[in-house]
């Protein structure tokens, strides 16, 4: 069936990012209840298919599986587009897929790299028993015969290696029944597309704008997973994310970008109509008042204020993608690939600052987190992971495959939708200060900064775009404390290091950040205060401005 | 199947169509009194004309195209519906050429230069349509004239190239506008139906491991508006059941079957019975292939299908009768200084005919009323009797050939070259049908070869004509029979690829069959995936070189299908229909 993703694969390539799908043999799976699973079609097939290959599936010269492990993700998604006030495009897409993982060796040593890592194929939408065991027969037997001759490529590499700290490839983990509750997607796609029709239209109140687009993806998501340790674990989430984003030049040519949007886990959560068009007309504004702030100064050294929000693109980046026990390649003797692999019971952070990172909870102070989830994609209980105390780095996030020290999974190994292998992630990243300083006490401490360094003003950061280049980021003078925009501004090394040693004050208010992509997580930081950062000018190309102006609107 | 889509090769997908239904053009729309997106392509293109047309460099032409595509896709296995899509989109091309039509931005591996492309909104709102036509074409002003600049300097610097046509070729605009749609959208039930129905065919024999039909079908209307004065609304339409089944020998080698049936809109396709009958030959094929002896190299007389004749042409020769090739400095030009010369055997002609709808009662799957430069299409006698007189002809001229026939294609976002529509062979040396087992046998027993080969069906296949690789072809035979000179029955064998040079291979051809068979396909090349036929007779070649096919060792499933082990049957309760 590989025949069937490369035909999907093309299709959506050439269709990107609209394609729809049809829901009419969508009928039985959205009427089931809380329940043992048994009278799941999904779950009695993947069970039926597993047992009969866990007995069974053995070839000559070449060891039975000690470990099968069948996931299926069922998408449902809504997407829509709109561009300069009108629908670009939108679709309905439904599919179901399927991983298989088989394991030959044991938890010590088995077959799990490489091309042993798993076999996907899609399933049928239609509720048919043989029809899926029949997919996962196939699947199934593509799996073990790849993770034989993967585990026979890893026993040649090992041999040329020498191996000071083996690790186990695979950890114990406990068998886990839950079956939850099935999730649709249920709603009226025209109030939603005119929401996007009128958030884009934007451009129209600003000729310089040079795009104005606005986009929704609803989804969802059913996830089904049995191994053949015993594990069974359905559940359902919904995810709903709008978007809007625009475009202009400053008349030095330089490109301006602002985003916005929403990652909610319950459509009552999406904005009003009234709500999305002032975020947008908002945005509008700010990208005029980028347009016509001057460029940062070329040289600043001194201390900068991040607001919450900027703070939690901080952490994310600089904490979040470095605790997560990503086991190194062979051979390689770190203890994980990211950059606190050698930071283990080290300081990496203020004693002041603390982070955990915790998958069972909805909500923080009433805010909903996307990052919740009560089992994991390995069919492991989340668990609260204190990752970082008093500074002091204590856990890494993993998932059943251990890193040095790490012998067991702390429920973290989760997989992007929907052939994604499961791997060790983020949930809800909580970031806390044990010295709380109010809004107004950190601007004053700022502002003293500033005024025992004799500057004339300092940086404070309002948001982040991509690759930590401040969106909006403020000039602050230190005679009266007011902010004036600029652009074009970069850091110079804002890094683990500076994170460590120049961290000097944490606000009392947090910001939930909510990511939908590529796995729903959530951030949530207080604003933050470094008392020493360079800033620089961004070494941004400058493009030449349109060559004639854009058309005159007709009313 | 895997094999088909190389580096730098041409891979086709080939198929039989068997459709025999009466022709009916489907209802028509009205004239469209007020085509809100055409007259805004004019206002922009007006706008842009006279704006750019200020600076230095200045563009010397320009066009919109806009595809508005409606398009259905759905898949099914084992008699259940695995996906079903259906969607809309207008992508826009904006082209642009600086310099003069001497030497422009497009020059040589520049063509890419010369096209911006976007999605424009669904709706016929006038500002949004503007506004992104407005945007594509200032980005393609950059483009074409960094690119221009380059050109320039490379020219300088180079020495001069073999062929110095200009990169653009002068042509008399066209005007026309087509509101008729060729085919009613297909109801997206009913497909989903066909998709069930289809695969639930292949689902009572187990030993066909793997099995997916995809249909897809596609509704265009396409918009060209140039600086030239040319505009153009056509459209086109196509449908396409694809239906796969996979099987392995119990060495591990992959054995597929693929039939295709292509139409104009879903009443031209063959009737359920007949698509029934050719699945149940596919099993039945499969069967026999499992079980079938591995061939061996050999090279000896063999005849082909006209299917697998048709095929052959297409990758063969019909790629390398496309224009472009004949002038890129990295092309093998195979035929480039033959024109006038001998190519084929004096018995064969071939021409490209995107104009012609049908043939045999079919429909062509390469038929057009205009390419995507907004040509009109034209017929083109590319070889007669055995002579080389023309090439396939987007507006890129080569030498001795000023003008565009009509053969400019592309799928949209891509640059158009020469491309094939309707490649028809026919022959003046020809025998009854009926007669070619024993002309096979005759030409065996006389060069006292053991066996013949008869090439029943070809899959598709690829062909190199660059310069940096061998100029050689390979394609890849699914069904492939040993004809002996005895008394013996012919033998199905397995695993063999066709492998040659393409003028030694063509003029071993002794004559043909009477009767012609037409394949319909999606062919894929630098300008992307555009629908074609080929069609031809049956033929017999004195030689054919056949080599073994590097397969997979990977054996069969370990365990029985499910269905085998008895399984319980029947679907769950109340989930579906």
């Amino acid at each position: 069936m590989n025949t069937i993703i490369r035909l999907m694969a093309n299709f959506q390539r050439s269709l990107l990012p609209l394609i729809a799908v049809s829901l009419l043999s969508a009928l039985g799976f959205a009427q089931q209840k809380n329940g043992d699973g048994k009278d799941d079609m999904i779950l009695s097939a993947m069970h039926a298919e597993l047992e009969r290959s866990r007995s069974q599936l053995k070839m000559e010269q070449v060891a039975a599986p000690y470990y099968i492990e069948y996931r299926v993700f069922d998408l449902d998604q809504y997407s829509a587009e709109a561009a300069f006030g009108a629908i670009r495009g939108d679709a309905r897409i439904r599919f179901r897929f399927l991983r298989v993982v088989v394991r030959i060796g044991d938890y010590k040593q088995d077959s799990y790299s490489g091309q042993g890592e798993g076999t996907l194929d899609f399933l049928p939408v239609d509720d048919d028993v043989l029809a899926f065991r029949h997919q996962l027969w196939l699947a199934t037997d593509r799996a073990y015969k790849a993770a034989a001759e993967s585990l026979t490529a890893k026993q040649s590499q090992l041999k040329q290696l020498n191996i000071d700290q083996p690790v186990d490839d695979f950890a114990h983990a406990d068998p886990v029944q839950s079956v939850g509750s099935l999730v649709k997607l249920e709603f009226d796609a025209e109030p939603w597309k005119k929401m996007l029709q009128d958030a884009s239209a934007i451009y129209k109140s600003d000729p310089e704008i040079e795009t104005s687009e606005s986009r929704l993806s609803f989804q969802a998501v059913n996830r089904y997973l049995v191994n053949s340790e015993g594990t069974i674990v359905r559940s359902g989430e919904n995810l709903y994310e709008m978007n809007i984003a625009a475009t202009t030049q400053a008349a030095d040519g330089m490109s301006l970008t602002r985003d916005t949007g929403y990652s909610v886990g319950s459509i009552k959560e999406l904005p009003t109509a009234a709500d999305f068009s002032a975020r947008a007309t908002k945005l509008a504004e700010t990208l005029k008042g980028l347009r016509d702030a001057p460029v940062a100064d070329e040289e600043y050294r001194g201390p900068v204020l991040f607001s919450a929000h900027a703070a939690t693109t901080i952490f994310s980046t600089l904490v979040g993608d470095n605790i997560l026990g990503h086991k190194p390649e062979l051979g390689k003797n770190a203890r994980t690939t990211g950059g606190f692999a050698a930071s283990y019971k080290s300081r990496v952070l203020p004693d002041f600052i603390s982070v955990v990172s915790d998958p069972t909870i909805s909500s923080y102070k009433g805010e909903s987190l996307l990052g919740h989830y009560e089992i994991d994609d390995e069919g492991v209980p989340a668990q609260r992971v204190s990752v970082i105390e008093k500074g002091i780095l204590e856990n890494y996030l993993i998932g059943r495959e251990p890193i040095r020290d790490f012998p067991a999974s702390n429920g973290h190994a989760r997989a992007q939708i929907p052939a994604g292998n499961p791997m060790p992630h983020n949930s809800n990243l909580i970031v806390s200060t044990s010295q709380p300083v109010s809004k107004e006490e950190l601007k004053k401490k700022f502002l003293d900064l500033c005024q025992q360094r004799d500057l004339q003003y300092c940086y404070s950061v309002e948001t982040f775009g991509p690759n930590l280049l401040p969106r909006l980021i403020y000039k602050v003078w230190t005679k009266d404390g007011h902010e004036e925009l600029v652009r074009g501004a970069a850091f110079g090394d804002l890094d683990t290091r500076a994170l460590r040693t120049d961290l000097i004050a944490a606000g009392d208010e947090s910001h939930v950040d909510n990511h939908m992509q590529k796995i729903p997580h959530s951030i949530v930081a207080p604003a933050v205060l470094f008392d020493e950062l360079e800033v620089k000018r961004a070494n941004q190309n400058k493009e030449k401005l349109p060559e004639y102006p854009a058309p005159a609107l007709e009313k | 199947m895997k094999n088909r889509s190389r580096h730098r090769a041409l891979g086709c997908l080939f198929a039989v169509v068997l459709a025999l239904v009466a022709h009916s053009r489907a209802a028509s729309a009205p004239k469209e009194k007020s085509d809100v997106l055409l007259s805004t392509m004019h206002d922009e293109m007006q706008r842009a004309q006279s704006s750019l047309g200020k600076l230095d460099p200045a563009p010397y032409f320009l066009s919109y195209s806009v595809y508005d595509q409606r398009t259905a896709m759905v898949m099914g296995s084992q008699g259940e519906l695995i996906n079903s899509l259906q969607t809309r989109h207008r992508s826009a091309d904006v082209t642009m050429r600086i310099g003069t039509a001497a030497l422009d931005n497009s020059h040589s591996q520049n063509r890419a230069s010369a096209r911006t492309s976007g999605s424009l909104p669904l709706d016929d709102d006038r500002n949004a349509i503007a506004r992104e036509l407005w945007r594509l074409t200032y980005e393609e002003y950059r483009k074409a004239s960094k690119a221009y600049l380059n050109v320039k300097t490379k020219t300088q610097v180079n020495a001069q190239e073999e062929d110095t046509s200009p990169d653009f070729s002068e042509e008399k605009p066209t005007n026309h506008a087509d509101y008729k749609d060729v085919a009613v959208n297909p109801d997206q039930r009913r497909l989903e139906k066909l998709a069930r129905q289809y695969s639930g065919y292949l689902r009572k024999y187990p030993y066909i491991y793997s099995s997916v039909v995809v249909i897809n079908a596609q509704n265009t209307r396409f918009h060209f508006l140039s600086t030239e004065g040319g505009e153009v609304v056509a459209p086109n339409a196509y449908i396409r059941v694809a239906i796969e089944a996979e099987t392995r020998a119990t060495d591990g080698m992959e054995l597929m079957r693929v039939e295709t049936f292509q139409a104009e809109s879903i009443d031209h396709l063959p009737a359920e019975a007949e698509v029934g009958a050719r699945v149940e030959k596919m099993a039945s094929d499969l069967k026999a292939l499992r079980e079938a002896p591995v061939a061996e190299p050999f090279d000896g007389p063999a005849l082909l299908s006209g299917r697998a004749s048709a095929v052959f042409f297409h990758e063969v020769l019909g790629h390398r009768l496309e224009g472009h090739r004949q002038r890129g400095e990295q092309e093998g030009q195979t035929f480039t200084k033959k024109v006038g010369q001998a190519v084929l055997p004096d018995f064969l002609s071939v021409i490209d005919d995107p104009t012609q709808r049908k043939l045999n009662g079919l429909d062509l799957g390469g038929w057009y009323e205009f390419d995507d430069e907004g040509m009109p299409a034209m017929r083109v006698d590319v070889i007669k009797n055995g002579i080389l007189k023309n090439f396939l002809m987007s507006r890129l001229p080569i030498k001795n050939f000023a003008n565009s026939n009509g053969h400019g294609r592309a799928q949209p976002g891509l640059m158009a070259t020469g491309r094939q529509g309707n490649l028809i062979v026919s022959s003046t040396k020809t025998v009854k049908d009926s007669e070619l087992r024993q002309k096979l046998i005759d030409e065996v027993k006389k060069e006292s070869k053991p066996y013949g080969l008869y090439f029943e069906d070809i899959q598709g296949g690829f062909t190199l004509t660059q310069r940096s690789a061998p100029q050689a072809f390979q394609v890849l035979p699914v069904l492939v029979w040993r004809v002996y000179p005895d008394d013996r029955p012919d033998e199905l064998v397995r695993g063999i690829d066709i492998v040659g040079t393409p003028l030694a291979a063509m003029n071993r051809i002794q004559l043909t069959g009477d009767k012609t068979d037409v394949f319909n396909g999606i062919c894929g090349a630098e300008s992307g995936q555009v629908p074609v036929a080929a069609a031809a007779p049956a033929m017999l070649f004195s030689e054919i070189e056949v080599q073994k096919r590097a397969h997979s060792l990977n054996r069969p499933p370990i365990l029985p299908s499910p269905v085998d082990e008895g399984a319980s049957s029947g679907k769950n309760a109340g989930a579906q229909q």
